[in-house]
């Protein structure tokens, strides 16, 4: 049966540490002296007061964390979060619609980045800061920072690591969970400080480059200007946001071994890693020469912005530096197939991941030559470890539920009459967790608040999803959940 | 000298034929009485029964502690290893253990066992692997040893039609300064240590002594021309053998092995770590199977079961199928001769290739290298020829060397020179000798 006191009581120190979070914006806010000072203040009292109030109905929980609770936590987590968060847009008066308010928070923490805010440039500093810091903790995840701060909380359990990372394989870096939780973050957290000094010491302000760098390295896309990197029109910027977008696609692990332990060989070597490289030079070069025929670029000028857009929405970023919407449709195409596979697992970017699409494109491989082989055994290799039986039926099951999901969307957006493209680009958008929409309608730069509320309750479900690899979210809706056996 | 061997299996009991024959003091250690009893009756030697839970006390029995060479090589692994620096604590000069783990015999292991007391190691996949991927080199040729490097080859070579000095007696074809040397003739069940007036028949295996580069006049002159170069290869029966060939393969070689349990294919796809292999969950003793699998198109066919009988048959069938090489596993010794005198290509035994490899463990250092050939129930070896030895005294015809002993060849500064009854041998070099039912330690004498 579900522990119910046990997930109040952990949701309710889960929010307390959503509420320090706040306090950081809330210090921001009185550093500038600006409006949303109240609004984060009452917001926080809010948190708190919720926060005590579960911490008190759970009091004397039994310590058990059976499977069950594992997911219907850590879903209940992300969606508190989100509803927490959602609070200072509101009390602020800078949104009117408890719809646009969640769905904002919401695309913030799963990292999407897709906005309904007309015009970011009048937010105050500290709202502003606020939408960053849902996307710098979404992308490594609420439960593993609370892992790598209060390792008491679970227990070390490694279901909750295992609901929370993404990716077909879940590899722990080190014996002990907690030690694994906190060299992620420290590697997240170095990325992110290297990050803002490059674009500081390349003309960035302060608060700027602190902003850009937590949502490039979250690979989220929040931006705190309305033409995103393009305001800036600095192509040493641009570059630097190219390589940390990427960086950050890549496995953190992966990363650590290569940087920390100056194995870079073992990076080239990792199949993953390659079909990575792989699409991104591809999709690139397929860019570059459409816009070379199309558009009238000069050459630096395509490399540079086929690069951005490429890894933006490969790594589902979903930055941009210059409107899409211009370019040949058939581009469009492409990075819509980016958006789908997104960045390597273990990384903060979303989407199919590539560990999927290599293992996915070794069953096909295999099932062709077992037609001329049909005695033969197959196996499906990925970097010398063995993908056995069962996992490619999870992967394929994953990829029917991606599509079953990406599809109900498409089809209810459709039927509430948004623009054909657009719907099914959001669908994927959301389902990748990247941000744009490329359409007829709604623009890449472009925000979404002419969205229906309906739509947006979807979306925003569509997104969490996302975040947490579907099944995690999609498991509590299944009946036999619920039962008691 | 005092050799103990733990473990009469099929290893133990072949080492303990060999050591016998040379009139060394054999105690041969088992836990079955049976397997002892049969030892004994073959063969001129002293066995101990150990039981499982004394197995000291029977080391102790045997005097471990004056053996100059200990050789575990039970089944187990682990136990052999053990035993080997158990025996050395008590005071045995050497040791030798019998490992199935690849990865027991890298450097690194291997060090760390002899500090612990076990001289070497040895692995009969590995022997038995190494074998047969060079025999894959060159299908025309049954068996190949290579001297210093090299420098000279000696070659086993089946004759059929098509041979271009067929029946033709040595001395008519043979000059003094030719580039081959007869040094052995199968014919049957007997050995011929040939003269000038011998001729080659067909279905004789003959044993050439010749240089590297002598290799392709030698092709034609056996009229092996047609034999193909190996792109494929089919492999029935994926036992440990076989993951150690489809491992060792050169590039440019594709296997497919075929293995009727599914669960062992699983194991094999984890342990090939090549993508030329191909693994197929189906029995290889089928011919529908192997057509299926396309077994026209491979150029060599080795079979690895576990069964002798299934093998021979295999390899026979696969001769029928068309394909050019067959290679196959004879784990029981006397299948290897008519195995021998059927059409197949090249024979393993791995017992026999472990036992020729201990055996060299336990001779004179001055042997730098010998291999025991069971086709022909004979030994090759290389000696160095001593300053002063009787060898180096007269030329190769007045030196009055024993009959069933054939000199084949030398190696002088790295460079192969064949001998002939003109060449005086000087001090240093290093002399091949085909030996045939006399003891290498007879021959031995003349080195030194």
């Amino acid at each position: 049966m579900i522990n119910t006191k046990l997930i109040c009581k952990i949701l309710g120190m889960l929010l307390w540490v959503e509420a320090a979070f706040m306090a950081l914006c809330l210090l921001m806010a009185v550093c500038y002296r600006e409006s949303d000072i109240k609004a984060f203040a009452i917001t926080i009292g809010i948190t708190l007061a919720v926060g005590f109030l579960l911490r008190r109905h759970g009091r004397h929980a039994s310590n058990a964390l059976s499977r069950r609770d594992t997911y219907l936590l850590v879903s209940l987590v992300w969606v508190a979060f989100a509803m927490m968060g959602a609070l200072p847009f509101l009390i602020g008066g800078y949104l009117t619609s408890v719809t646009d308010a969640f769905f904002e928070t919401m695309s913030g923490l799963t990292t999407t980045g897709a906005t309904i805010m007309e015009h970011v440039e009048g937010l105050p500093h500290g709202l502003l800061f606020w939408r960053s810091l849902t996307q710098w903790i979404g992308g490594m995840g609420i439960v593993l920072f609370t892992i790598a701060i209060i390792p008491s909380f679970v227990g070390g359990s490694v279901m909750f690591f295992s609901a929370e990372t993404t990716g077909p394989v879940k590899s722990k870096m080190h014996p002990r969970l907690t030690t694994t939780a906190k060299a992620l973050w420290g590697i997240y957290l170095c990325l992110t400080l290297a990050c803002a000094v490059f674009f500081f010491v390349f003309g960035m302000g302060p608060f700027d480059a602190m902003n850009y760098a937590m949502t490039i390295t979250a690979t989220g896309g929040f931006a705190t200007h309305d033409a995103s990197t393009g305001y800036f029109n600095n192509s040493a910027i641009e570059y630097t946001a190219i390589i940390f977008m990427f960086l950050s696609g890549i496995s953190f692990t992966l990363l650590y071994t290569a940087i920390f332990k100056g194995k870079v060989k073992r990076l080239f070597k990792n199949a993953e890693f390659r079909f990575y490289s792989v699409l991104t030079l591809g999709a690139t070069a397929f860019i570059v020469y459409f816009l070379l025929r199309d558009n009238h670029y000069n050459f630096p000028d395509a490399i540079r912005v086929a690069l951005f857009q490429v890894v933006s929405f490969l790594t589902t970023t979903g930055m941009f530096n210059e409107d899409a919407a211009q370019w040949h449709h058939i581009t469009w195409v492409v990075l819509s197939f980016c958006m789908f596979f997104g960045g390597c697992a273990g990384s903060t970017a979303g989407g199919f991941k590539c560990a999927r699409g290599v293992i996915a494109l070794k069953i096909l491989r295999n099932e062709m030559r077992h037609l001329l082989h049909p005695k033969a055994v197959l196996p499906v290799k990925v970097n010398d470890s063995t993908v056995h039986s069962s996992g490619q039926i999870t992967l394929m099951a994953f990829f029917i539920a991606y599509f079953a999901l990406c599809f109900t969307a498409f089809f209810i957006m459709i039927l509430v009459g948004v623009d054909s493209t657009n719907s099914f680009t959001i669908a994927l958008s959301c389902g990748s967790n990247v941000g744009p929409t490329l359409g007829l309608e709604i623009g890449p730069t472009m925000s979404w608040s002419i969205l229906p509320d309906f739509v947006k309750w979807i979306l925003s479900a569509l997104m969490l999803m996302g975040r947490l690899e579907i099944f995690t979210f999609l498991v509590i809706f299944v009946p036999s959940f619920w039962k008691n056996n | 000298m005092r050799v103990i061997i733990l473990g009469a299996g099929a290893i133990g009991a072949h080492l303990a034929d060999l050591f016998s024959k040379i009139n060394q003091d054999i105690v041969v250690i088992d836990d079955d009485e049976q397997k002892l009893e049969r030892i004994q009756e073959n063969c001129d030697l002293m066995t101990v029964h150990s039981s499982s839970n004394a197995p000291i006390k029977a080391m102790k029995d045997a005097k471990v502690g004056n053996a100059d060479l200990f050789i575990a090589v039970t089944r187990d692994e682990y136990m052999n290893l053990s035993q080997c620096v158990l025996a050395h604590s008590l005071g045995a000069s050497r040791t030798v253990a019998k490992v199935e783990n690849r990865e027991l015999t890298i450097p690194q292991v291997v060090n760390a066992f002899s500090e612990a007391g076990v001289s070497s190691v040895i692995d009969p996949d590995n022997l038995a692997a190494l074998d047969i991927v060079n025999s894959l080199k060159m299908t025309w040729v049954r068996q190949r040893w290579d001297v210093h490097g090299g420098a000279l080859t000696l070659l086993g070579i089946k004759a059929w039609e098509g041979c271009e000095i067929l029946n033709i007696p040595f001395k008519q074809v043979f000059k003094p300064d030719s580039p081959y040397h007869v040094v052995a003739i199968k014919r049957g069940n007997d050995t011929i240590i040939p003269t000038g007036d011998d001729m080659i028949k067909t279905g004789d295996l003959v044993y050439f002594m010749t240089m590297r580069e002598n290799m392709a006049s030698m092709k034609k002159l056996m009229g092996k021309s047609h034999y193909p170069e190996v792109k494929n290869v089919i492999i029935v029966g994926g036992g440990r053998t076989a993951v150690r060939v489809v491992n060792m393969l050169p590039d440019g070689i594709r296997a497919k092995i075929f293995e009727s349990d599914p669960h062992r294919c699983e194991e094999l796809t984890e342990l090939v770590n090549n993508d030329r292999v191909m693994v197929i969950n189906a029995d290889g003793r089928s011919v529908s199977n192997l057509m299926e699998e396309n077994i026209k198109s491979a150029q060599a066919f080795i079979a690895l079961m576990g069964n002798a009988e299934a093998n021979i048959l295999a390899c026979l069938t696969a001769k029928e199928l068309g394909v050019p090489k067959t290679i196959a596993m004879v784990g029981n010794m006397d299948y290897v001769g008519i195995a021998g005198n059927v059409d197949i290509g090249t024979i393993i035994n791995k017992q026999a290739l472990t036992a020729s490899h201990i055996y060299q463990l336990l001779l004179d250092g001055d042997v730098r290298n010998i291999r025991n050939l069971i086709t022909v129930n004979a030994d090759v070896a290389e000696f160095t020829a001593h300053p002063g030895s009787r060898i180096t005294m007269k030329k190769v015809r007045d030196l009055g060397f024993p009959v069933e002993a054939e000199l084949g060849g030398l190696v002088r500064n790295g460079k192969g020179i064949l001998v002939n009854g003109e060449t005086m041998i000087e001090p240093g070099d290093n002399v091949v000798v085909f030996c045939h039912g006399t003891p290498i330690s007879k021959i031995e004498k003349y080195f030194k």
